[in-house]
């Protein structure tokens, strides 16, 4: 069953057209991942889904219920949880704080909250700066407090916008094997959006390609990757005598 | 500086306010430190707003206003003292919702400008209207208490500063607290882990309004008689605010040590510069801000902090001062 | 017919009460545009040009109160005050406003970059509690200096009467003052749209950030922009002489005014205030005219919080809010 199903839906800014006639689904246990050149409009899908901005036409069914002009905390508490791509902490409170906003999502008990966000910090290796001022931290950090907080809200769906850009390499890596690891925490499915290819590579067993809003592939990654007309929208069709026939 | 730290000084200093009438004989002095816990109740009911939410309001003369009017045509038209102060409290709070619909949708300085806006119409009302409100010549409020000495005044202060404080230490813990310190962060975060950010804000204000009603009751009671230019003045919005920030916005013991420290400053400048003291009060306000801008309290739980440096956690990346870095090259690796 | 002649009146009136409000708002709303600022201070620099004025046409009357003044201190006399306590016009008012918003502009200039830039960020409660502070400041420091007491000016012409037919009139100084506005207004408009200046401060108001990129000096800029509303304000004060008393307080309510013009013309846009300035005249006087002076101001902030209410980008402003 679809978890997540989008169904042609676009959305245009004054004169840009910033995602056109898209349609694709994330069904329950998948990894999904969103590419695409710059200005794609990944982003953008990722804000209709979670109602920041309402598509202009097209539906967006979330577990059976039809999302598409919902609020962003009206998708929160259905289940879909976020990050953001530029890091936005609460800076003057400690980490441990700070997720335990998401965790407040369930429960108006401070201890409880504070149980939870333990747990989830915990699984994300970051026990040792539970108590530290979200302030002055460094980006790997506050990448994982950012998916700390929405694991947090206990999402059936996260949405991860590309909360492995700005790391090294490394770091990248080891946060890819943690996001593997995401289904014991019962969340049925991810989307993600990614530039960093190596972290889509390796987790994605479904990555959908978009180029100027129009969705262009979908698929298997080591199978979508290779077809001629997602590696045109990277790099041009100049290369395309370079491509595999 | 922690949360409870700063609980117990404010509570050490309600403790000495409580004992200090049995020391103190002068109507004067109490009615000095009557206004100081009155404005550090009210500077900590601004603080909700515009402290832990992050929406400054200018216009909170508006809702001491209600309460001080309130009290007094509800007391005219028959009510006893008391439960006219009750319908004071639920007139300055429709005020409040009706403000913060129109207000809360706007952003930085259209917000703070709309709520001046408010509160002028109301003061401008209350004087253009003599039937009802007697004009600029004012209106006449019933006693609160029994034997309205000073000193029931200055007990009363205290309590509502005592009210106020616990309110900000429960609301720091609680699930409220954290809802509005994530608008005021960002209200797209806040709206992305579920948080209803324009009824939170709305709760925030209501609550605010409430008190600051009180303590214009209150303060219309101690004087009997109440004025437009008095209970309604921008001043009294501005210096709402100006006791929440110099003592530091955001803080539970910031309102009252501001509170202490701009009254206090307030009467020596009286004195000693009799015609040039808003001069003075002036300047101050610019150091303040310029100097000062996390407050008293908000300077130093900085300055305390930097003792409680951390060691490194096990990553990669060192931890770099400011979350300015990211954003670059977060950029550079599109 | 008296009907139709009566209300033309109250609109002439409103009119030119509008230009001048027009200044003051063309002011406000270059310094809201190029730094994105609200200037709580705009009512005191109205005042302080007024006083400029005054001083310059008059300038026994400002001796004599600071003689007294600094007599309270214990101070002696300076020679130079008791030169100025003989005088009894000195320059005509229509220099000595000129002259009073020159000093204004430097006066701002000098505010800007000692006061408000150094606020981090330039965020913008800040920005108005400085500006708020300064005010009281100002207002306060003229009290001193100035005394309390209202003073009158008997501007030159003040008893000529222009008749417009046999039914309307207008009264000579204040229609001199309104041409004098109308024409600094497209002044400065001309200013802001067709000089090098003018392109740099509008660059800095679309994007202080890439500003600098095309080697516009973005402090000096906004300095200059801060003076230059300053000076408008400080002009406006001098043109509003023949129809105010002159006192301490006098540029309160127009600092208030200057927000809901600002507002209603849309975000920075100066030709916007400066509309909005001649419908807040004519609204104004109207009121006055049918429900009596207190409501006036009452009905400015209700104009200005439906407008934000329903179209915060302004009546005239583009959708950039």
């Amino acid at each position: 069953m679809a978890l997540l199903e989008i169904k042609n839906v676009s959305k245009r800014f004054g004169g840009l057209k910033a995602v056109s006639d898209v349609c694709f689904s994330v069904d329950s246990g998948h990894m999904a991942f969103i590419v695409g050149p710059n200005g794609a409009g990944k982003t953008t899908l990722f804000n209709l889904i979670t109602s920041v901005h309402h598509a202009d036409s097209g539906t967006i069914i979330f577990d059976g219920r039809d999302i598409t002009r919902f609020s962003p905390d009206g998708a929160a508490k259905l289940g879909i949880g976020r990050t953001f791509q530029i890091v936005k902490p609460l800076r003057n409170l400690t980490v441990l704080e700070n997720v335990m906003l998401g965790a407040f999502l369930h429960t108006s008990s401070p201890a409880v909250a504070e149980r939870e966000a333990t747990r989830v910090l915990t699984f994300l290796q970051m026990q040792k700066a539970m108590h530290l001022p979200a302030r002055g931290m460094g980006l790997p950090m506050l990448k994982r407090l950012e998916i700390a907080r929405a694991l947090a809200t206990k999402p059936k769906l996260i949405l991860l916008d590309e909360v492995v850009a700005g790391l090294p390499t490394t770091e990248a890596l080891k946060l890819a094997d943690l996001l593997k690891r995401l289904p014991e925490w019962g969340i049925a499915a991810i989307g993600g959006v990614e530039h960093v290819m190596a972290v889509v590579m390796k987790i994605a067993d479904h990555i959908v390609v978009l180029d100027h809003g129009v969705l262009i592939a979908e698929g298997k990654p080591d199978e979508v990757v290779h077809r001629p007309e997602v590696i045109e929208a990277y790099l041009g069709p100049k290369y395309k005598e370079h491509m595999p026939s | 500086m922690s949360r409870n730290l700063q609980a117990a000084i404010a509570g050490a200093i309600v403790g000495i306010a409580l004992l200090l009438p049995a020391f103190l004989h002068t109507d004067y002095t109490l009615q000095i430190i009557f206004r100081i816990f009155l404005f550090a109740a009210l500077g900590l009911a601004w603080n909700w707003v515009g402290g832990y939410s992050g929406q400054l309001s200018l216009g909170h003369a508006a809702y001491f206003g209600a309460g001080a009017y309130g009290l007094a045509l509800f007391a005219r038209a028959g009510l006893p003292p008391w439960p006219a102060v009750g319908c004071a409290v639920i007139l300055s709070m429709i005020f409040a919702a009706l403000i913060g619909k129109v207000s809360f949708r706007l952003r930085g300085p259209y917000f703070a400008l709309c709520t001046i806006a408010f509160a002028e119409v109301l003061r401008l009302t209350a004087k253009n209207l003599p039937n009802v409100t007697g004009g600029d010549v004012g209106m006449q409020v019933p006693a609160l208490f029994k034997y309205s000495t000073t000193q029931s005044f200055y007990y009363a202060s205290v309590l509502l500063t005592a009210l106020a404080v616990a309110l900000t230490y429960w609301i720091e813990r609680a699930r409220f607290g954290y809802s509005l310190m994530a608008i005021r962060e960002d209200e797209d975060t806040a709206l992305s882990v579920g948080i209803n950010t324009p009824r939170t804000k709305l709760y925030a204000l209501l609550l605010s309004a409430a008190l600051t009603a009180i303590g214009g009751a209150l303060y219309a009671s101690m004087f009997l008689y109440i004025v437009p230019d008095q209970v309604l003045a921008m001043e009294v919005s501005t210096e709402v605010a100006i006791v929440a920030m110099l003592g530091g916005a955001g803080t539970l013991l910031g309102p009252l040590v501001g509170a202490i420290t701009l009254e206090s400053a307030a009467e020596i400048f009286k004195a000693w510069f009799q015609e040039a003291h808003l001069l003075i009060y002036g300047i101050l306000i610019i150091v303040v801000v310029l100097f000062l801008p996390e407050g008293i309290v908000g300077t130093i739980s900085r300055k305390l902090a930097v003792f409680k440096a951390a060691p490194i956690p096990p990553f990669t990346e060192k931890p770099r001062p400011g979350a300015k870095a990211e954003t670059t090259r977060a950029a550079v690796l599109k | 017919m008296n009907f139709i002649y009566g209300n033309l009146q109250v609109a002439l009136d409103g009119l030119m009460t509008g230009a001048l409000y027009a200044l003051i708002g063309m002011g406000m709303a270059l310094i809201f545009g190029v730094m994105r600022i609200v200037n709580f201070a705009h009512g005191a620099f109205l005042m302080l040009g007024m006083y400029a004025t005054l001083v310059f046409y008059q300038p026994d009357v400002f001796a004599v109160q600071l003689i007294s003044v600094l007599g309270r201190f214990g101070l002696p006399t300076p020679e130079f005050l008791t030169r100025m306590a003989q005088v009894h016009q000195f320059l005509n008012p229509y220099i000595a406003f000129l002259i009073g918003g020159a000093l204004m502009f430097v006066l701002g200039y000098v505010i800007y970059l000692g006061l408000i830039r150094p606020i981090k960020g330039q965020e913008a409660f800040m920005v108005i509690l400085v500006t708020m502070g300064l005010s009281l400041a100002l207002v306060d420091a003229a009290q001193l200096v100035f005394g309390a007491d209202y003073h009158q000016i008997n501007m030159p012409l003040k008893d000529l009467n222009i008749h417009l037919g046999p039914h309307l009139l207008l009264n000579a100084p204040w229609l001199v003052s309104f041409g004098i506005a109308l024409l600094l207004g497209f002044a400065l408009y001309w200013f802001v749209m067709h000089t090098m200046f003018g392109r740099a401060a509008r660059a800095v108001a679309q994007n202080r950030y890439s500003a600098p990129l095309m080697g516009i000096n973005v402090n000096r800029v906004q300095a200059v922009s801060f003076g230059i509303g300053a000076a408008a304000a400080a002009i406006a004060g001098g043109l509003l002489l023949p129809m105010l008393y002159v006192f301490p307080f006098v540029g309160n309510e127009y600092r208030l005014k200057s927000f809901v013009m600002v507002v209603l013309g849309g975000m920075g846009s100066i030709q916007g205030a400066a509309l909005a300035g001649l419908v807040l005249g004519l609204v104004e006087n109207f009121t006055s005219r049918y429900w009596g002076n207190q409501w006036a101001l009452v009905v400015d902030f209700v104009i200005f919080i439906l407008v934000l209410s329903f179209k915060p980008s302004g009546i005239f402003g583009s959708q950039r809010a």
